[in-house]
């Protein structure tokens, strides 16, 4: 009963240091993959509705990096104290990074093409696919990282 | 006579070298013992630090040894000492000299808790 409490404490949850972090990266991870999935049915099967919930998941999930890229920055700076940062940390830092830009990247195009009225660029789907496994690799080591895989 | 002081400046030299030989092997075991004593190790394995409760005397070095695949730190709860992040088969090293109860954990993983005893 204490723990439940203590879970809905405004202190800490916003004190929570790192672990907002772990909690925050299931956002841009969930929003991106049901996103490039959406996409690919729409273009499948040539359903507007699916294109715009491709659309607005993508846009979520370009939104929803910058507070996982903030508070991973933060946990570094708090936890680690910015410490130069070598082996799994490095490689998850990285892949963070390229995941964040390649995650934008994709809702960018999809913007462009909307606002043009174009028809989607083949590179796309490339970049779609490279895009998830980016993310993939990156929560795999994140995982890694805090024990719930691999460990 | 004569006799008798050859064999007492022959003897002496022996004797003091044999006392010499086992004081200094007296205190080289000695040494070697509080060697051993000085000394501690925590090992750092799935998630955990074990023994998770150390109990040594003041003086003793306690190293820390991350035998896991996942990068770990130490880190003492009032921040007495912090390790930077330990790699796999990496060491941190920390003196005790005072007595008292010092908590620690991994900044990376919280939840990973220890505790040296010094008394």
């Amino acid at each position: 009963m204490i723990g439940v409490a203590k879970a809905f404490d405004p202190g800490t949850v916003l004190l929570a240091k790192h672990a907002q972090h772990v909690v925050l990266v299931h956002f841009p991870i969930a929003l991106f993959l049901t996103g490039v999935a959406f996409d690919w049915v729409a273009r499948w099967t040539n359903r507007k509705a699916l294109a715009e919930a491709a659309y607005y998941n993508l846009l979520l999930a370009a939104a929803s990096t910058l507070p996982v890229v903030v508070t991973g920055v933060l946990a570094w700076q708090f936890q680690l104290e910015g410490e130069r940062l070598k082996g799994i940390l490095l490689l998850h830092l990285v892949m963070g990074w390229a995941s964040t830009v390649l995650i934008c990247a994709v809702w960018w195009v999809h913007f462009r093409v909307r606002r043009r009225g174009t028809a989607t660029p083949g590179y796309l789907r490339i970049v779609e696919c490279v895009a998830v496994v980016a993310v993939a690799l990156t929560g795999h080591l994140g995982g890694f990282l805090s024990g719930v895989s691999g460990g | 006579m004569r006799r008798r002081v050859w064999i007492v400046a022959l003897a002496a030299p022996v004797v003091v070298a044999a006392l010499l030989l086992g004081s200094d092997s007296r205190g080289l075991a000695a040494s070697a013992a509080q060697a051993q004593a000085s000394s501690a190790e925590v090992k750092i394995d799935n998630f955990s630090f074990g023994p998770t409760t150390l109990t040594v005397a003041p003086g003793t070095t306690v190293t820390w040894t991350n035998r896991d695949d996942i990068p770990h730190t130490v880190v003492s709860d009032d921040k007495v000492f912090k390790s930077k992040v330990l790699d796999t088969d990496e060491k941190f090293s920390y003196t005790f000299t005072k007595p008292g109860t010092y908590g620690y954990f991994c900044s990376i993983h919280p939840k990973m808790t220890g505790k040296v005893v010094v008394q």
